[in-house]
């Protein structure tokens, strides 16, 4: 498959870990990422490079390429040499191997719409750097400033490339300090998020990008053509007798030259030009305007001049295929890209030194976070599993993930732990040997006998005892990897049955089949035996239908209408204390709930406020930032659902004595009931509980889980019935881009639809306008084609979950809007329909 | 009427005439069966009854129980309780909840674990509080029970310790299902109470009682197969007395000469 690498002459590579670039390609969805990454590709030489700009090599599936969108995530591993004239601005030790001129990069192009925003997640984990890319003519986008943020939390560095230059040309007409300012805008833009989320103090250091630096590229991926300033700085070093480096320094900003008195300025005036435009835009611009304009002898004459040579079947060409041909020799994005890659983005030894933190969940000091602070390939190993990918077999997958520390071989024995292994127990953990160690290359798999540490890779066989991810490991007390955080969450649902009930096994199968294919997807069967899909949004859903009908089950399916999940919450304090008994009558328990303050539960969500902080810090900061009383504060038993939910149990009983002996149960029951709440059986959200008071049984045995953990549940609920229960529903953000006229239409669907806008402005530089909203989900089924069809096609929805805000009514109240989903809902889970009746709950003194 | 019957710790029996008489006539015989066991089967029982049994488990008598009292208002109804209703376990509840629905409730006492102990001669004005050894799991391990049988000790007091049993428990992991799955019966012996106890000891830093105090195991009292052995607590951990039930004592520091000749018959060493 390779047209100039073997196997061997890689895995060669694979050992040089300083001269390893770990990549991931991330963008707002159509900025031109796939597009770009095949100039890349066809760079490295697996494909021929005059199809660059027309394949989307790393669309590898038949609806990526219809739809011109990507869904999954694509690796592919790429050489490249650097020449003696650019490795000197590599000045970090750890970042090249002495005497070693080439570099292994492995790539991962991932989706750009938000709904496939796990795949990002996915491959932003087994990454060091990231190239942003940017569309010049729509700006940072709400996907760039998602991804860009996630990219800084798993402290992955970015470089940044502004794409589609030719539209700026050819369609926008920017003159040239216009353009100046979009891409200083864009730059400006990106270090703004950068340095919202990172601090150069940090152990990262600086991660800014700085088109003086080098680490800023520009171009066009369709056209095959880009550069960074390096690139100039080369053509004029010489000519001016300045040194690249310092060169590089003069050709962006503030920067003025003076062609009569050869005077460098920091400052505008008359007979002075702007650096970049000068010497960057304009020799760009006149090449456009000759070609495109057709003036024959201006470009013959200006393009030996610049150094281009066209082949001799290229020069009958003209318009735009010359453009592309005469932009691609002058400025290949290829060899731009990669040298901005090689030389800003860091090794895996450079990296691992400073993400190791964040990824290790032992001992920061063990064998194993040693072995990954260090890329050591003879340390024991640790590789994380990030996603899972369907092979041709059907059914079986191959597990993609890196490998931090040590060396994965086929037929090694290893420790396969799911993210719920806990070190010392049984539990989630496997030990089997690897079938087989697989490199991937987007579409094909080669297989290969081991790889080190530092390195991405497949493996064979391990997808029967992982789920969706995991941690690889041959260390016997090493402690998990970190899993991944989504910025996504799943709050659409979608039921499916089989249209011919005698294949429900089918769908059962390809249900599990699905949840593994996709890193967020979650497959749920409810009480009443229906079988849920919850996906992030509207399209991701119909991707995941899709799979599961053509893939995974190969069945035809039923599928319900979308729901949306839904939050169980209350609105102020139990209006009584709460009692309830255990069924043995002897043990009393006595709580009350109420709301947590804004923004506490979006703390616990973040990880700002959780279980595993000091009590004693995190108790300061609850007095300090929600008034919390200090010592109630210190006394949080839990969090709950699932031991990390925002909701909490707090004790404020007094001198209760063996109360610790209760204390597991109590928490069993928190968990349950903050799991399934007393309206409708969905996730509890902001709710504080207190325990005044406990009365027990004198004898252990009689204050057993058996009696405690239904009373806690049952005390619980009677707490929620008392605060005035709410639902909360999930909220998204929308950012819809249009021309001026289609404004108006935006503000008709978002009213009907009881969305509303918060921010609109004009793109600068562009005669389109950005429309900001919020929207709740349940309310964007359809929303695309209806905000379509009412503005004549022109603009465009982007929506992400951001927030859960109170769904207005009382689900107590007959009739209310509320009171008709917690029916719904009640009905399609199966449950008893009604409210549900305090009396059941509450016990009298 | 709503009658509550002690049974007596033996075999069938064991019930009373007065407690016999009652039965046969009532309508409805429940059998508690989860807080303590007959070695004889229920079979036995109805047979010599002559009377259907109807077994009440945790759940028929903690949350259903006014299915049970309900009846009793208008006919004659019999909850029958192995040992004596108001002994080791704890029925007062029942009886509250019958006379708040101004049913009349009669009860008919029988020997109790807590009477019947005295069989191995330590005498029942010495002991301290009565304490029950429960079951650990992985993560639920109480030992408050051993602080008491310390204070006991340090009263100069014998402990009575009731072993946990596990007739019909769910099981933790089904507890927040809706669907419950049950345990396995279970019932500790003196030897898995022995070595719960060593295990707390080596936690904490008890000079109360160590691995030589004296311990008594007891299994099935009051059947024809009853067992008695005293030895130190070291020595109970490898003590296997058969079949359920068993109970425990920590013996207080200091004996009555009369208690300390009377053990000698159970002493192993």
């Amino acid at each position: 498959m390779q047209v100039n690498f073997t196997v061997d002459e890689i895995r060669a590579m694979m050992d040089k870990k300083k001269n390893i670039r770990n990549m991931s390609v991330i963008a707002h969805v159509d900025h031109g990422k796939s597009t770009l990454t095949d100039s890349l590709v066809s760079k490295a030489g697996i494909i021929a490079g005059a199809k660059a700009g027309e394949t989307r090599f790393t669309d590898t599936r038949k609806d990526e390429q219809e739809r011109c969108i990507t869904i999954k995530s694509t690796a592919i591993s790429m050489f490249f040499e650097l020449q003696d004239k650019d490795l000197v601005f590599i000045t970090n030790p750890d970042q090249r191997e002495k005497d070693e001129k080439g570099f292994l990069i492995n790539l991962i192009d991932s989706p750009g719409h938000v709904d496939f925003s796990s795949e990002v997640t996915a491959a932003l984990r087994v990454t060091d750097g990231a190239l942003v890319v940017v569309d010049c003519v729509s700006g940072v986008c709400v996907q760039t400033e998602t991804v860009l943020r996630q990219a800084i939390a798993e402290r992955i560095k970015p470089i940044l490339f502004m794409n589609k230059m030719d539209r700026a040309l050819l369609e926008l007409q920017l003159d040239a300090e216009e353009l100046f300012q979009t891409f200083q805008r864009i730059v400006e833009n990106v270090n703004v998020i950068i340095a919202t989320y990172n601090d150069d103090s940090g152990p990262m250091g600086e991660v800014r990008v700085d088109p003086s630096k080098g680490s800023v590229g520009f171009g066009s991926g369709l056209h095959g053509w880009a550069f960074t300033l390096k690139q100039f700085a080369e053509m004029y070093a010489d000519k001016f007798k300045i040194d690249v480096v310092k060169l590089m320094n003069r050709l962006w900003g503030e920067n003025f030259f003076n062609p009569k008195t050869k005077k460098w300025s920091k400052q505008k005036d008359d007979d002075n030009k702007r650096s970049f435009c000068m010497y960057i835009l304009d020799p760009i611009y006149k090449i456009f305007d000759s070609i495109m304009n057709y003036k024959k002898e201006e470009y013959e004459s200006l393009l030996p001049k610049l150094g281009i040579i066209l082949k001799h079947e290229d020069k009958d060409k003209d318009g735009k295929q010359l453009l592309k041909v005469v932009m691609r020799t002058w400025l290949p994005a290829g060899e731009a890209l990669l040298q901005m890659i090689a030389i800003h983005l860091p090794s895996p030894v450079v990296a691992q030194k400073y993400r190791m933190e964040m990824l290790y969940e032992g001992p920061l000091d063990d064998e194993a976070a040693v072995g990954i602070k260090n890329c050591d390939a003879n340390a024991p190993l640790m590789m994380y599993v990030s996603k899972m990918v369907p092979t041709s077999d059907k059914g079986r997958f191959y597990a993609f993930g890196r490998v931090f520390s040590g060396k994965v071989a086929t037929g090694m024995k290893a420790r396969i732990m799911g993210p719920n292994y806990t070190p010392g127990k049984k539990e989630d953990l496997y030990e089997k040997a690897i079938q087989r160690t697989i490199l991937m290359m987007g579409r094909y798999v080669e297989a290969i006998e081991d790889v080190p540490s530092g390195n991405i890779c497949g493996l064979v066989g391990v997808d029967q005892f992982l789920v969706k991810t995991g941690t690889i490991t041959t260390f016997k007390d090493a402690h998990n990897l970190k899993v991944m955080k989504f910025s996504v969450s799943p709050v659409v649902r979608v039921a499916v049955e089989p249209k011919n009930p005698a294949d429900l096994p089918k769908l059962v199968e390809g249900l599990k089949r699905l949840t593994k294919s996709d890193p967020m997807v979650q497959c749920i069967i409810e009480e009443s035996g229906e079988h849920i899909i919850a996906g992030a949004g509207e399209l991701h859903l119909e991707i995941c239908l899709k799979d599961l009908e053509e893939d995974h089950a190969c069945i035809p399916i039923k599928k319900s209408d979308p729901v949306v999940s839904y939050r169980e919450t209350v609105s102020e304090e139990s209006d009584q204390m709460c009692l309830s008994k255990s069924p043995n009558k002897h043990n009393r328990l006595f709580m009350k709930a109420q709301p947590m303050p804004d923004g506490l539960a979006e703390d616990i969500d973040e990880g700002k406020v959780n279980p595993r902080d000091d009590f004693k810090v995190r108790a300061r900061y609850l007095s300090e930032k929600y008034d919390y009383d200090l010592t109630e504060a210190r006394k949080i038993w839990c969090f709950g659902p699932d031991g990390t939910g925002p909701n909490i149990l707090v004790d404020c009983t007094k001198g209760v004595q063996y109360l610790n002996e209760i204390k597991d149960s109590v928490v069993a029951g928190f968990q349950w009931a903050t799991k399934e709440g007393v309206l409708c059986e969905e996730n509890c959200r902001a709710v504080r509980f207190n325990i005044y008071d406990v009365t027990l049984h004198a004898d252990a045995i009689h204050r057993g889980g058996g009696q405690i953990i239904p009373t806690t549940r049952r005390c619980l609920y009677a707490c929620l019935l008392t605060a005035q229960p709410r639902l909360m529903e999930p909220i998204y953000k929308c950012e819809i881009m249009c021309p001026e006229v289609a404004v108006g239409g935006i503000y008709g669907v978002l009213n009907r639809r009881r969305g509303h806008v918060f921010e609109e402005s004009q793109v600068a530089g562009t005669p389109m306008f950005i429309v900001k909203a919020y929207l709740p989900v349940n309310e964007s089924f359809g929303f695309t084609a209806d905000l379509r069809s009412n503005t004549g096609g022109q603009a465009f929805p982007q929506s992400v979950f951001d927030h859960w805000q109170i769904f207005p009514g009382n689900p107590m109240e007959l009739g209310s809007r509320t009171y008709t989903i917690v029916q719904d809902t009640r009905k399609r889970k199966g449950l008893k329909e009604g409210l549900p009746d305090l009396q059941q709950y509450l016990d009298k003194l | 009427m709503f009658y509550l019957i002690g049974l007596g710790l033996g075999d069938c029996k064991d019930i009373t005439v007065k407690g016999l008489e009652i039965v046969k006539k009532c309508d409805k015989v429940y059998l508690e069966s989860y807080t303590s066991i007959l070695t004889c089967g229920v079979e036995a029982l109805e047979q010599f009854y002559g009377a259907k049994l109807i077994l009440a488990d945790r759940d028929l008598i903690e949350q259903g129980a006014d299915e049970i009292l309900d009846d009793a208002k208008h006919s004659d109804v019999a909850l029958l309780v192995v040992g004596d209703p108001f002994g080791a376990t704890t029925h007062t509840d029942l009886v509250l909840r019958a006379k708040e629905k101004q049913i009349d409730v009669k009860c008919i006492h029988n020997a109790s674990i807590l009477s019947a102990i005295g069989c191995c001669g330590l005498q029942l004005y010495s002991f301290g509080e009565t304490v029950s050894i429960p079951f650990w799991t992985d993560t639920w391990q109480p030992d408050s029970f051993f602080e008491k049988i310390c204070n006991n000790h340090r009263n100069n007091l014998h402990t009575l310790c009731l072993l946990d049993i596990k007739v019909k428990e769910p099981t933790l992991e089904s507890m927040t299902k809706k669907k419950k799955v049950y345990m396995d019966p279970r019932f500790m012996s003196v030897k898995e109470a022995a070595v719960q106890l060593l295990e707390i000891l080596k936690k904490s830093e008890s000079i109360v009682i160590d691995e030589s105090s004296l311990c008594i195991g007891l299994a099935r009292v009051g059947a024809e197969d009853q067992q008695i052995v005293a030895c130190s607590l070291s020595k109970m951990a490898s003590v296997d007395l058969g079949g359920p039930l068993h109970s425990f004592i920590v013996v207080g520091p200091k004996l009555h000469p009369l208690e300390e000749e009377y053990l000698l018959q159970f002493r192993i060493v």
